[in-house]
């Protein structure tokens, strides 16, 4: 986004490299250190109700560590995406309204509903060149808007059915089987190599031989699509879906990449377990605030402070100035 | 050390200086003098140490421990500016202007100061006095109003040399700014440095061109592996003296390749028909044989780097055709690629390696492939062995294949990306301007590579900027002119660099 000149960045680098070990040794253990101190303080403080109520509070969980998957794809090269939030409320919305007919096929709905979404978002970003940011705020209140106009005059309630299929066993089962396949994708395949390469340099990924447009739109077709599918695992929590359903859900996201020790550039120093750390550290602290008795305006402050202090931790100075 | 009894005055003086990256010793206790009105030129190979050294002294790196002494006192410079207000000025190596902004607000960055009064910048006053001092150097066709972005490398190091140079800086480091430039470009910066010498004032000279060395500088201070060697006169030692002194042993065998009439095979793998590129090219034809080594030189605007781009798909708007002699046409790089065709660019840092990526991830990305199984899956230990199998064959100096590329010296990283199409194995390999920026010994590696590759029958194609090392690796010479070939020359020995400058303007 702004350019810095050639000598600023090594004069960067270079105060960097002084205490680097720390650093690098702060940032690789900082958030598991985190999730379990938090997790421990928060136990100590409500008499050990978290342990008691860990359904409950992992209930909160599999949504969030879902989309989150899509997003890590998208932030790995580079771009970021707001519109998450309006993707799931539509997606969410789709679901209810096919499961009346038969619910797999309102789950592959959901999921096509969240791909075409991502590849509004893909296309305008990726063709048109339009910063993915500014695209996806614009997507984010388009579609909400759609949202709430499907939902004036009352919410957009799912088949009574689908309340047999909110079992714990099949929310972590699916939850898993989504992390398994994009661990697998992206540590294993050329698809993660392709993304971390892209986030670091984009110019020099295409003459590597990468089709950079070509990977960018998919991974946000993809991001769509796998959102679509947590469509069915929060249509199934709650039955129906409000004005605000799935609200939030794009702050949710990248609060837990954070939080996980993600660069918000991406780049070749993201990995995997971010999604997972980050978000169960994200609703550990959540949780554990709510039982706390901490009001709402409260609990945002101290999410705004937290959120700011991971940021300041791991954001990759070098490659800020690349975030598309 | 410079002998007692020079008439000279000191200028500057350079106390036991130490510097280190992590583990990484760029300098070790490097001491000695730099004098009034010479140029002292710094020599020494990739990793030697000039470079921190002289961002040591212009404010962009800090000083781990010693000192400098700029007549008679100590300075501590905190930044570039500070660097500035202290009299000492640099061009750097890369580009080092500014986007976004225009010519004149990049001559000035850091003293617009001079502009404003209660608050509000003059840009008027500013950008006539860039004018006003674009004029003087002689540099009329750039313009201090337009944006700096307009401008090509080239020029822009212009407006750098401008910037560094116009408030009569006591030092003046030219960080290995020739090789980015073009002759007239040169002559230019000569002409300055003429200039700068004539008022008294001091240029730290950074270069690998030894000739020019020699032919430029005053005095020569060689460093090796971050360590002082000597400081000699230019007119006391040949270029032998030199290369002796900067690797520590006597360079032997051939630099360029030495054999002459060899017949290159008739089989044509490569064929340019008609590709224009708009504003760069105009309908060029050529074909590449195998086992040739063909040169395109000429000056830098002449359209030659974009030669390189325009095979590899890499142009956009290209017309035209670049067929392989199976009959695929290229048109965009995954094809290029598949079908064996590497390429180096000029713009290393940009377009040739993922800077903040691991030497691991930037020698496997193109192969990988040709690494994954059947099922399409990548193992760790694979590409970990693949990388360091070819980092080594290339002896990039490193301390893992997990270092980053960022971390490299010039050299170095150009090694990285040899190694990446080396271990691609490609039959068509693109070099533009490959040794730019490069000591001899890399160089000399690179020449000896390319004469191993075009043995096993590789063909390659070299885009270069320095005539000598087209003379000397090349079968056959193209040489461009506005975006068309002007001329074609044989390999033979009787071939200097005149015959191809007469074709060149």
């Amino acid at each position: 986004m702004v350019a810095v000149s050639k000598t600023e960045m090594t004069a960067a680098k270079e105060k960097k490299t002084g205490n680097l070990s720390m650093i690098s040794a702060v940032k690789t253990y900082l958030p598991i250190v985190g999730l379990i101190i938090v997790f421990l303080v928060f136990n100590v403080l409500t008499n050990f109700r978290m342990v008691k109520n860990m359904p409950l509070v992992l209930s909160q969980v599999y949504v969030t560590m879902i989309a989150t998957t899509g997003v890590f794809f998208i932030m790995t090269m580079g771009g970021l995406d707001f519109s998450q939030g309006s993707i799931l409320g539509i997606a969410s919305i789709v679901v209810c309204m096919v499961s009346r007919i038969n619910i797999p096929l309102s789950i592959i709905c959901g999921i096509l509903t969240g791909a075409l979404i991502g590849a509004f978002n893909g296309y305008f970003y990726v063709y048109r060149k339009i910063k993915s940011f500014i695209v996806t705020i614009c997507t984010m209140f388009l579609f909400r808007g759609f949202i709430k106009y499907l939902t004036t005059n009352a919410p957009v309630a799912g088949s009574a059915a689908l309340i047999n299929f909110d079992k714990t066993e099949l929310k972590v089962a699916l939850t898993l089987l989504v992390l398994v396949t994009g661990f697998v994708l992206f540590r294993f395949t050329k698809f993660g190599t392709y993304l971390k390469a892209i986030g670091a340099g984009e110019k020099a990924a295409m003459f590597s031989g990468i089709r950079t447009d070509k990977m960018k739109f998919w991974v946000y077709v993809l991001s769509g699509a796998i959102t679509g599918f947590a469509a069915f695992i929060n249509v199934i929590k709650v039955g129906s879906v409000t004005s605000s359903g799935g609200s939030q859900l794009e702050t949710q996201i990248l609060i837990a990449l954070v939080l996980g020790g993600m660069p918000i550039s991406g780049g070749a120093k993201v990995r995997f377990e971010n999604i997972i750390v980050g978000s169960l550290l994200y609703i550990v602290l959540n949780s554990g605030l709510t039982m706390m008795g901490f009001s709402t305006q409260m609990m945002q402050l101290i999410q705004g402070i937290v959120f700011l202090v991971f940021v300041a931790v791991f954001a990759d100075r070098k490659s800020l100035q690349v975030i598309k | 050390m410079i002998q007692e009894g020079t008439m000279s005055e000191v200028r500057l003086e350079v106390k036991n200086l130490c510097k280190s990256f992590g583990i990484t010793k760029a300098v070790k206790n490097v001491s000695f003098n730099i004098n009034k009105g010479e140029v002292h030129a710094l020599i020494g190979e990739n990793g030697s140490g000039k470079s921190t050294l002289t961002n040591m002294l212009t404010g962009i790196y800090s000083i781990d421990s010693g000192i400098f002494v700029l007549d008679g006192e100590e300075i501590h410079p905190k930044n570039q500016v500070d660097a500035n207000n202290h009299g000492v000025s640099i061009i750097v190596q890369e580009l080092g202007t500014l986007s976004g902004l225009t010519v004149a607000e990049n001559i000035f960055l850091g003293h617009e100061e001079r502009f404003v009064k209660c608050g509000i910048k003059n840009t008027k006053q500013m950008i006539k006095e860039a004018n006003e001092l674009l004029h003087s150097y002689g540099f009329d066709r750039i313009k201090a109003q337009r944006m700096i972005d307009d401008y090509n490398f080239e020029d822009r190091k212009l407006v750098e040399i401008v910037k560094a140079t116009y408030f009569d800086p006591k030092i003046v480091v030219i960080d290995e700014t020739t090789t980015a430039l073009s002759q007239e470009g040169r002559n230019e910066l000569y002409k300055v440095m003429d200039k700068i010498r004539e008022k008294g004032n001091t240029i730290i000279f950074i270069s690998h061109d030894l000739q020019e060395i020699l032919d430029r500088s005053d005095t020569i201070t060689i460093l090796r592996d971050g360590v002082y060697i000597d400081t000699v006169k230019s007119k006391d030692v040949s270029e032998e003296d030199l290369k002796r002194l900067m690797v520590g042993r006597e360079v032997t065998g051939d630099y360029y390749r030495s054999d002459y009439g060899s017949k290159v095979s008739d089989e044509v793998v490569l064929s340019a028909k008609d590709v224009s590129v708009p504003g760069l090219l105009n309908k060029l034809d050529f074909e590449l044989h195998k086992g040739e080594i063909l040169g395109f030189g000429g000056l830098s605007e002449s359209g030659m780097h974009e030669v390189g781009k325009a095979i590899f798909g890499a142009s956009y708007d290209r017309t035209g055709s670049v067929k392989l002699s199976d009959g695929t046409e290229i048109n965009d790089i995954p094809t290029a690629i598949q079908h064996s065709i590497a390429y180096t660019s000029k713009d290393r840092d940009n377009e040739s390696v993922v800077l903040n990526q691991s030497i691991m991830d930037n020698i496997c990305l193109p192969s990988l492939d040709e690494l994954a199984d059947k099922r399409h899956m990548l193992s760790d230990k694979k590409l970990r062995d693949f990388a360091d199998k070819f980092a080594k064959d290339m002896s990039v100096k490193m301390v893992n294949v997990d270092q980053f590329v960022s971390d490299l010296s010039g050299g170095n990283k150009q090694k990285v990306v040899l190694a990446r199409w080396i271990g691609k194995d490609s039959d068509i390999v693109v070099l533009d301007s490959p040794t730019r920026g490069i000591d001899i010994k890399v160089k000399q590696d690179i020449y000896q590579l390319m004469d191993r590759m075009r043995k096993s029958g590789k063909s390659i194609i070299m885009i270069s900027e320095e005539l000598m090392e087209l003379i000397g690796m090349c079968d056959r010479i193209i040489i461009m002119k506005d975006g068309m070939i002007n001329g074609q020359i044989e390999r033979s020995e009787t071939l200097d660099e005149n015959n191809l400058i007469t074709m060149m303007v």
